[in-house]
């Protein structure tokens, strides 16, 4: 009896000990999140995420992690894959909470927005104004801070790039003070900033112009990638009515590199009739393209599929209309991948227009020879725009944006980065760049033949952030 | 073991039971990330207590339902102290295999105590009694914890089931004792 009432004492103590261990490690555990962005191939053990609503407190913790000696690097919503967000043991900043809409002039087509907020708080904001966003991805799901930070780029053809619908933009610098900033006013540090992957602080709030929305008339149209380039100086550069544009080139085995699509979108002569397409469109269903998409990235046959019935899609779209803010909020649900040893990377190559013909030969030729799962190749075009001090735009160029199915392990991932390597090499040839905000596999002597002021962007980084408070991956593999 | 108390007890560990079993699936979620780790979790815990049924049964003829019942309660307090804090898919799957053993004692020794308590005539309506307040219980625990999660992390409700565990395992303790004291008493 005292021997069972010992054993019954002892297990109680024996269980309280292991539960008092248990909720420390845990505790341990969840104040060190790990956090990774869309690539899914850079976890990192951070120290903390940080989310504030006000200027104040956001300028206290600049200031705290100066005395404390804390990393900070500034997230929205991670869609960048080289760990430009995180850095290893630092503070991250998640601005999404930082969204407010503070001023909306209808009359000066101008909106001021905090960093955090999306294309899609704006477009809710201004379509009911008429007006419509000038730059930004075709996809409005990312925040303005993290758009100017990759200096993005769209489906808009005649607007110009980002960096120039910008009317200024207040900065938290890393010694914490509030710095405002464009094209006059302090404009070294405005083109560091825009394209700058948070390594120069944190962008509190941005004033930007907008335009008319618009209504539009869809005119698809199949081409040859032979016939392209001239396609889209005839058709397109040199034709007033076309205000967006976008193509695609197949991946499918039977046409590989070969046949193409584009999708123009012109200014419809009834513009009067821009109230019966102006509500914005929500979530699309999916299931189709999703299911389409799945079944391309198992096989050749799927790839085949997948690209006549984007093929007969675009014959079923021509002639409809879309107003310029839907034209602007493209679905990208479908692509959502999830899959334990595989992610979906993307990459992005600029060519300049008359390389464009000799690029994809190349381009071909080296695909064809690799085990290489490339799932979509979309086509945009960007103008000559060298504002940025890491501008990719060195030319009038096409914009090819890969997504490539690839395994998540080191043998993988070692394996796509010499495909990556080769296929910059190729833009390089024909005088083209790449983008940045993707996994780390260019080399560093490619980086800086695609952005030959990367030295001189880093040394500003140290200029004006000599503690070096902002940091992430990015900086951390070519910075250094 | 009163049949009272064994219902008291059996009525914790399904609330404890209820409370993890939805929930845990944000834990494999966090851990691993495919319906396939999902399902070979699953599968590990379903066979492991497929393969141990023979074993068990044959325990509990030997041992008593009751030794049983307290080794799985108490075993499921220390178990569930490991969940909150994996890490990797493996440390899921040995956790799944020793909860398909343990899972396999609860339902085995569940019903060989009802078997030996219950009346043969009254069988039907007790065991419906039965599973209305374990049942009870169960329902109660799954809503309650829906809220318990919106405030606290997924982790903190392993804490809590494991908890339920031990109390669980103190009621079917004390009332073994009061029942000694019983056996003494008439004894002298």
């Amino acid at each position: 009896m005292v021997l069972k009432h010992r054993m019954f004492i002892s297990l109680i103590i024996i269980y309280g000990l292991l539960f008092g261990v248990s909720i420390q490690y845990y505790r341990m555990d969840i104040q060190n999140p790990v956090v990774e962005d869309s690539g899914r191939l850079l976890p990192v053990s951070i120290k903390k995420i940080e989310s504030h609503t006000e200027e104040k407190q956001l300028q206290k913790l600049v200031k705290t992690a100066n005395e404390t000696g804390d990393k900070l690097s500034i997230a929205g919503m991670q869609h960048s894959q080289g760990g430009h967000t995180y850095y290893p043991n630092g503070v991250m900043i998640d601005m999404k909470e930082y969204n407010k809409i503070l001023d909306f002039n209808v009359k000066e087509k101008t909106i001021t927005v905090q960093s955090g907020a999306t294309w899609d708080d704006i477009q809710r904001t201004i379509n009911p104004y008429g007006l419509a966003v000038k730059v930004m991805q075709s996809q409005n799901i990312f925040t303005i801070g993290g758009s100017l930070s990759a200096n993005v780029h769209g489906r808009d053809i005649k607007n110009g790039a980002l960096i120039d619908t910008i009317i200024s933009l207040r900065l938290l610098n890393p010694n914490g003070q509030i710095v405002t900033l464009s094209k006059e006013e302090n404009s070294e540090l405005f083109s560091l900033v825009v394209g700058g992957y948070g390594l120069f602080g944190i962008i509190l709030d941005v004033t930007l112009e907008l335009t008319e929305d618009e209504l539009y008339q869809i005119r698809t149209n199949l081409v040859d990638y032979k016939e392209y380039s001239q396609y889209f100086i005839n058709e397109i550069k040199n034709n007033p009515d076309v205000k967006m544009h976008m193509a695609r080139i197949s991946i499918a085995p039977d046409t590989f590199l070969e046949d193409m699509y584009v999708i123009d979108y012109m200014v419809s002569e009834n513009q009067e009739e821009i109230n019966q397409h102006n509500q914005l469109i929500e979530d699309d269903i999916i299931a189709i393209p999703k299911m389409l998409l799945g079944i391309s990235r198992y096989s050749d046959w799927g790839k085949n599929m997948f690209w006549s019935f984007q093929k007969e899609y675009i014959k079923s779209i021509n002639g409809h209309y879309e107003t310029r803010n839907n034209v602007m909020r493209s679905s990208t649900a479908f692509m959502d991948y999830e899959n334990s040893v595989k992610t979906e990377v993307l990459q992005e190559y600029f060519v300049p227009i008359d390389h464009f013909v000799d690029y994809i030969d190349d381009l071909r030729a080296v695909l064809e020879t690799e085990e290489f799962n490339l799932i979509n190749i979309t086509i945009r075009y960007v103008e000559k725009n060298e504002h940025a001090v890491l501008s990719y735009a060195k030319d009038d160029m096409f914009a090819l944006v890969l997504l490539i199915n690839q395994g998540s392990s080191s043998k993988e991932i070692e394996k796509t980065k010499k495909i990556i390597q080769k296929m910059i090499d190729v833009a390089h040839k024909h005088e083209g760049s790449y983008y940045l905000p993707y996994f780390p596999y260019p080399t560093h002597h490619q980086m800086r033949t695609a952005y030959p002021r990367t030295d001189e962007f880093f040394a500003m980084k140290r200029k004006y952030d000599r503690d070096e408070r902002f940091v992430n991956l990015f900086y951390e593999v070519y910075g250094k | 073991m009163t049949y009272r108390q064994f219902i008291f007890s059996q009525g914790l560990v399904m609330m404890a039971g209820s409370m993890i079993f939805p929930f845990y699936i944000l834990l494999l979620r966090n851990v691993g990330n495919s319906y396939s780790q999902f399902g070979w979790a699953y599968g590990l815990f379903a066979l492991t207590a497929a393969i141990s049924y023979p074993f068990i049964g044959k325990y509990s003829d030997k041992l008593g339902d009751k030794k049983l019942l307290l080794v799985y309660c108490w075993s499921m307090a220390f178990l569930l102290l490991f969940f909150p804090i994996v890490k990797e898919v493996w440390h899921v799957y040995i956790l799944q295999i020793l909860m398909g053993l343990l899972g396999a004692v609860q339902k085995n020794t569940e019903k060989t105590s009802l078997a030996r308590t219950v009346e043969k005539e009254s069988a039907g309506k007790e065991i419906g009694k039965y599973h209305l307040w374990t049942s009870v219980g169960a329902a109660f625990a799954i809503i309650i914890t829906g809220y318990i999660v919106d405030f606290i992390t997924v982790g903190s409700i392993f804490y809590l089931a494991s908890v339920l565990y031990v109390i669980s395992g103190i009621v079917l303790y004390k009332n073994a004792k009061i029942k000694i004291r019983i056996n003494n008493e008439v004894n002298t």
